[in-house]
């Protein structure tokens, strides 16, 4: 199309070519029309994506001001907890069939939370559509994934290089004259890497410290902590089951059929729980505690029989508002507590059994038994 | 001493294993990669992957694992706990086999079969086959997963249009031919389907028939039924070709029966006596005291004999066995059981005869629990072929049956089209499905609804366990639909036993009580009126005046029932055909028994291939205490079309069982088989292990047992007194686990290996492997013969891991993986081994298993566990074994464990009984006892304590926790 522009017709000649020409592409225009349309139509969807992404992340004024909508409704996963609904949370709330209007909530708040935070935030129908392209892109591309345990590989890569520039130099370009330099380099570089692959090597499988973003930002702090709701209220078969369980949805709702909005969320995380009964879809949970397949443990022996506090393998769950793996569930961490864990022999009376034990204790000749004196850090007590 | 031998190699002294030769030809290194089976791995590449696993070693420790979801129930259902196993009541029934059973379901899949314990009809006991039907449930490649029509699928209801019309239209018969139904509601649903139709007809017919007793009982009793036999009452039991330990009717029931007569206590010094007559050896055969081997023909002369010594009629021209029978019959009056196996009228009617003149009606046979099993008809099979030949028959349809492959002849499916419309429900993959115009799937037993009625006075439920995993139906629910019912079967079921079931008692005033109560038990027993019986001189005069039998001095070719797969119903199921027959000890083929003599004879040895008939070709096994000129062949194999397990192995030999006035016969008399240039391999796994003559098994005889308990086991007193050690004896606090197997009660059927394998999660590995002696089996039972290769003693001994005390294992373990535990356990931890396999060589057993390759998601092992659907089967309890590790039997440590935490749960010690390893479990002779050594007051104390046990291999001061009792013949 620029093309023609160029063309000044100066001679009757190339008046007839450039007439000829004209046509023919005018033809060719209208031959590919529909591709070209669209193209453009390509085109202006990026486009519009493009200045979703930019309202959404407060880099262009909206008609009402300048906010960053991604500084509350976050883009990517957290370890701190943020209260506000995610925007992937946005997203998949907005998408659904009859799920909330954007320009409703933002217009006219439907809650008092809603109103306060969003005061002075108006869009308009064109800004309305661009933040929903965007979020329908959000939601296609999924929640932000959070790596269960980020590895810092920095001094890895370092001294990897530093390692293979010492070796050159001392092989060819020769440019350090104090040959203890590359040895040093080369010693440190080793013990770096050997160090490093030693204390990964360890922690392959394990996933010490891992705090994943929920589905639902539960805090067990309000729960558990302030709320002082027993742990097995909802974990309820951890008493007689080998799996401490996951609560269904059904549970949740013993409280949240009542109970419509939280403190800190408002109405947003809670409603998923509805969300959830109404569509049949159960809530899936991340989860963080994980013991190997080959490893068999049971929570009723633990909890019931022998009365360990929840917190002592889980931590201090009732602080924290994402759970995060306190210990490090390795076979020496099991090992060392059937060691050191001293058993409640009177109080159960199975351990009659061990009629020799029992006795020597009984008459104090033996102050205590731990776990590991009748057969606790066997093999198989929890390999088989 | 008595010599113990394991093969004609080993008794003739050139003891040949066949695992020292490679026969498959296959390199390991082929199955190693399961990709790709031709790249053959070199050293080179061997070494560029230690570089490279350096490497990855350095990767893998800066990845991350992946993110695992919980995601729990929406509304968790009351009686479900994510993580403990639920159990429901149920019944196995396969159209021949019945057993109650418990299921138990882990987070809502069905993982394993157990025995109804409260049932006095079976005292928890069960089969292989029962033990392995769990497994089918999960068979994708040999179930169908919706209707089809002529080979395309279709929706239900098309088909239900499409066939309702045709129905209607037919001008000529409608038949159902099914196997026989013990269901009193589908009993009701064909009624009802047949005052629909009124051109109807239903045929029921066994593959294995019992046929001929229900008309001998017609005959003699006027009453065509199987009277409910008692071994346990019987002080003289005499079979007649009657496996009825493995096959026969009801052999749960009869086999704990058998082990009840023959156990011996301190309170119980007698033992019932076992005779059996029969051509090649069965599993029942091989427990008999004495065994007579016989021509099929002689059976009748024998029976004849016995008959008129008894009847007084005798001229001394009898056979000597008849005068022996006769003799010993005499000796038992009113405790005498004769069984015979044998589908002939005559023989039964004489059978029949015989056992009243010796007074066992009333004593150990009984009308009054007849059984409802097998009550199909020759005669009527027969008609309805001649029927479809004529083109009588508009529609044929065919429940869960398979008359394509086990019809003799190919009369039924050269009959087939001349059908206008077939109809086949049947839930696997079948030859007569693949001949149907409609394939309609029925659910597994597991996935339905249903009743039983095996006997009289006894009624039992089966429950579905788990949603039906593909679009099946019922078959019953079809049948509803067809005659224009809206009920549902499952509706039907509840208003039968409300209407006629619940009015057999009167504990219970409200039918929802006693149908829940009914459905907790799974059973339900009323009391009956007995029923006494007078033999009609109809009978009498037909067994007096029976004809001589036609004598056959040629060859015999006798068929039998293989423990493992029986009518072949269940074929596609690995367990099942990697499970060793118990007397030949080959699995993954049938084969030709033929006597060593005959073997002499024609120049063959185990392996060759034997022409029987024009094209069927079979390879021998030699087999001792085979009749001469007889040779065996189990029916069961050479399934044509059941799904890839089955395809191809085998040969069917249904097609050459004959008709004889009305009757199948088991038996044809053939030329002499040819031998051909051909050999095959076979998988024998009894050579596997080799114990090198020591003394294994012991036994002793009934007199010499009554004046002295430790006869046979002498070597036993001697050991002990002769025990010493520099080491201080390992000391148990709390529990010492021990294991206590009597010879006398094992009858080696093999219930326990299945059990074993389904609670394990043992793989199965194929043909070739087990060839290579690699079959992963944890507890086997090893068969020794005794005496003279022509018709030796047999002893059953099963043998699983030892838990030594001392164990030999442990000290050569260079990491450590194997350990004694504080409870008598010899562990083993999977993720420590590192497969140097030192403990394997180093344990004189011969119990621990080598993992040589991945069997789990491995192309190369086809089976259960290389399907997603397969591996629901696994027990989440048990590690899936990895390559390159060491397993064996646990004591099922899982269920020690369970019930310890339960006892701690409830406050209170393990009682003695309560923990039941799965072989335990399964065992229906009640020959294994599982318990604590320390409790000096359990039945395995006791039995430890009894001059009858001893341990194998006790000289090596080894201290097994495994305890046998010597085997104590009648003779």
């Amino acid at each position: 199309m620029i093309k023609l522009y160029f063309t000044t017709p100066k001679n009757s000649v190339i008046s007839t070519i450039s007439r000829l020409l004209f046509c023919l592409i005018t033809v060719l225009i209208f031959i590919s029309r529909p591709v070209l349309a669209e193209e453009s139509q390509e085109q202006s969807d990026k486009r519009d994506l493009r200045m979703g992404q930019r309202l959404f992340m407060g880099l262009v004024d909206f008609k009402s001001g300048r906010f960053d909508c991604s500084s509350c409704h976050y883009l990517g996963a957290t370890e701190e907890i943020n209260w506000n609904p995610s925007a992937y949370d946005l997203a998949i709330a907005w998408l659904e069939e009859d799920g909330t209007d954007i320009y409703q909530v933002m217009n006219n708040p439907v809650s008092e939370r809603l109103e306060e935070e969003h005061y002075g935030m108006t869009i308009t129908s064109e800004e309305e559509r661009l933040l929903q392209v965007f979020l329908k892109h959000v939601a296609e591309e999924g929640p932000g994934v959070l790596k269960p345990y980020p590895i810092n590989t920095f001094a890895f890569w370092i001294m990897g290089i530093l390692m293979a520039l010492a070796i050159i130099d001392l092989l060819f370009t020769k440019r350090v004259r104090y040959r203890f330099i590359h040895v040093a380099v080369l010693i440190i570089g080793i013990g770096v890497h050997t160090a490093f692959a030693r204390i990964e090597s360890v922690k392959v499988g394990r996933s010490q410290g891992y705090a994943p973003d929920q589905p639902i930002k539960f805090s067990h702090k309000i729960h558990a902590g302030e709320n002082q709701i027993d742990c097995r209220y909802c974990h309820f078969i951890a008493d007689y089951s080998l799996s401490g369980g996951i609560p269904s949805n059904s549970i949740c709702l013993n409280c949240h059929n009542v109970i419509k909005n939280g403190t800190n969320s408002g109405a947003f995380e809670i409603n998923k729980i509805h969300r959830a009964a109404k569509t049949g879809e159960p809530v899936r949970w991340v989860r963080i505690h994980k013991l190997p397949d080959h490893t068999f443990f049971s929570h009723a022996q633990h909890t019931n029989v022998a009365g360990i506090e929840c917190q002592t393998c889980h931590g201090p769950v009732e602080e924290m508002h994402i759970v995060k793996q306190v210990e490090d569930l390795s076979m020496g961490w099991c090992i060392n507590c059937h060691r050191d864990t001293k058993i409640q022999f009177f109080e159960n009376e199975y351990y009659t059994t061990f009629n020799e034990l029992y006795d020597k204790l009984k008459s104090g000749a033996i102050d205590s038994i731990t776990a590991s004196e009748i057969g606790g850090i066997n093999c198989m007590k929890c390999h088989y | 001493m008595k010599k113990y031998w394991k093969s004609l190699e080993e008794y003739n002294g050139t003891h040949f294993d066949p695992g020292e030769e490679d026969q498959s030809g296959i390199s390991t290194f082929e199955l190693l990669s399961s990709e790709n089976n031709e790249s053959k791995t070199s050293r080179r590449d061997f070494l560029k992957w230690c570089g490279f696993s350096f490497m990855s070693a350095t990767v893998l420790a800066s990845c991350e694992s992946p993110i695992k979801k919980a995601i729990p129930y929406l509304n968790q259902p009351e009686d479900i706990t994510p993580g403990m196993a639920s159990w429901y009541a149920s019944s196995f029934y396969d159209g021949k086999d019945f057993c109650p059973i418990l299921v138990k379901v882990r987070d809502g899949r069905p993982i394993k079969i157990e025995g109804n314990k409260s049932v006095m009809l079976t005292h928890g006991g069960t089969t292989g086959r029962v033990q392995a039907s769990v497994l089918s449930l999960y068979d994708t490649a040999g179930r169908y997963h919706h209707p089809f029509y002529n080979g395309e699928k279709t929706t239900w209801e098309q088909a239900d249009r499409d066939i309702a019309g045709k129905l209607d239209s037919a001008r000529k018969d409608i038949v159902l031919l099914t196997s026989t139904i013990i269901s009193p509601s589908t009993q009701e649903v064909i009624n009802r389907f047949k005052n629909r139709y009124n051109n109807f007809r239903h045929v029921v017919y066994d593959a294995i028939s019992y046929s001929a007793i229900r008309e001998a009982n017609l005959l003699s009793f006027n009453r065509r039924e199987i009277p409910f036999y008692r071994f346990d009452s019987a002080g003289l039991i005499v079979g007649f070709n009657a496996d009825f330990l493995a096959n026969w009717l009801l052999p749960v029931t009869y086999t704990r029966q058998y082990a009840d007569s023959r156990a011996l206590r301190k309170d119980k010094k007698e033992m019932s006596r076992h005779l059996q007559f029969e051509s090649g050896m069965s599993v029942t055969g091989a427990n008999a005291d004495k065994r007579f081997k016989i021509k099929p023909h002689e059976e009748l002369q024998i029976l004849q004999g016995t008959y008129n010594i008894l009847a007084g009629n005798g001229n001394g021209s009898e056979p000597e066995q008849a005068k022996n029978l006769a003799a010993e019959i005499r000796k038992n009056e009113n405790k005498t059981l004769i069984v015979s196996g044998t589908n002939d009228i005559k023989v039964q009617t004489l059978v029949n005869a015989i056992n009243y003149m010796a007074g066992s009606y009333g004593n150990t046979i009984d009308f009054t629990n007849s059984l409802n099993l097998c009550q199909g008809n020759d005669k009527d099979l027969q008609q309805l072929v001649n029927d479809m030949e004529a083109g009588k028959i508009s529609a044929l349809i065919v429940g869960d049956a398979n008359p394509v492959y086990d019809y003799p002849g190919n009369g039924f499916k050269n009959a087939l089209d001349k059908v206008d419309l077939k109809v086949s429900f049947s839930s696997v993959l079948n030859e007569t499905s693949e001949l149907a115009d409609y394939i309609l799937p029925s659910p597994h037993y597991l996935e339905s609804w249903d009743d039983v009625a095996p006997a009289n006075g006894f009624y039992g439920v089966a429950q579905p366990t788990i949603r039906p995993l593909f679009d099946t139906r019922q078959m019953q629910d079809s049948l509803l639909k067809w005659s224009d019912n809206d009920l549902s079967y499952k509706d039907l079921i509840k208003e039968l036993w409300e209407k006629q079931i619940f009015t057999k008692q009167n504990k219970t005033g409200l039918f929802t009580a006693f149908w829940q109560e009914s459905l907790q038990l799974g059973v339900f027993t009323p009391e009956i009126e007995s029923v006494n019986v007078n033999i009609s001189n109809e009978a009498l005069a037909t067994a007096g005046s029976l004809q001589k039998a036609t004598v056959n001095e040629g060859w015999d070719l006798v068929f039998y029932e293989s423990t493992a797969l029986g009518d072949g119903r269940h074929a596609n199921n690995p367990w099942l055909q990697e499970l060793p027959d118990p007397v030949s000890k080959v699995c993954w083929d049938n084969f030709a028994a033929i006597s060593p003599v005959d073997a002499e004879v024609l120049g063959v040895n185990n392996g060759d291939l034997i022409r029987l008939f024009e094209g069927v070709e079979l390879p021998v096994i030699v087999q001792p205490g085979q009749k001469e000129k007889t040779v065996s062949v189990a029916l069961g194999y050479g399934r044509q079309r059941s799904g890839k397990v089955a395809e191809g192995i085998g040969v069917n030999v249904f097609n050459f069982v004959e008709f004889k006035d009305g009757y199948k016969k088991y038996n044809v008399s053939i030329d002499q088989p040819v031998k051909t240039k051909a050999k095959t391999d076979l998988a024998l796994t009894q050579t596997h292990h080799n114990m090198e003559g020591r003394a294994i098994v012991r036994e002793s005889v009934l007199t010499a047992w009554q004046n002295d308990p430790a006869s046979g086991n002498e070597l036993h007193e001697f050991n002990e007194a002769h025990k010493a050690t520099l080491y201080p004896e390992a000391k148990f606090e709390g529990h010492h686990w021990a294991l206590a197997v009597d010879l006398n009660r094992c009858i080696g059927c093999s219930a326990c290996v299945i059990a074993c394998q389904a609670e394990n999660n043992v793989p199965v590995i194929g043909k070739r492997e087990v060839m290579r002696r690699r079959i992963m089996h944890w507890m086997r039972i090893d068969r020794y013969y005794t005496g003279e290769t022509d018709n030796p003693g047999v002893v059953f001994q099963p043998l699983m891991c030892q838990h030594c005390d001392n164990a030999p294992c442990e000290n050569v373990c260079p990491v450590a993986a194997t350990t004694h535990s504080d409870e008598g356990i010899n562990q083993i931890t999977y993720n420590r081994c590192v497969g140097t396999k030192y403990c394997i060589n180093n344990c004189p057993y011969k119990v621990r298993r080598f993992n040589w390759f991945q069997y789990s998601k491995n192309k190369a092992f086809d089976y259960n566990m290389n399907d997603d659907i397969g591996r629901m089967v696994l027990n989440p309890d048990v590690t899936v074994r990895e390559r390159g590790v060491v397993e064996k039997c646990s004591f099922c440590v899982q269920r020690i464990q369970e019930v310890k935490l339960k006892a701690k749960l409830e406050n209170r010690k393990v009682m003695d009984g309560e923990i039941q390893p799965a072989c335990v479990q399964a065992c229906p002779g009640k020959a294994l006892v599982f318990g604590d050594l320390n409790d000096p007051d359990s039945e395995v104390s006791k039995l430890f304590k009894d001059e009858r046990n001893y341990h194998v291999l006790e000289e090596m001061h080894l201290l097994p926790s495994v305890g046998y009792l010597t085997k104590i013949r009648n003779v």
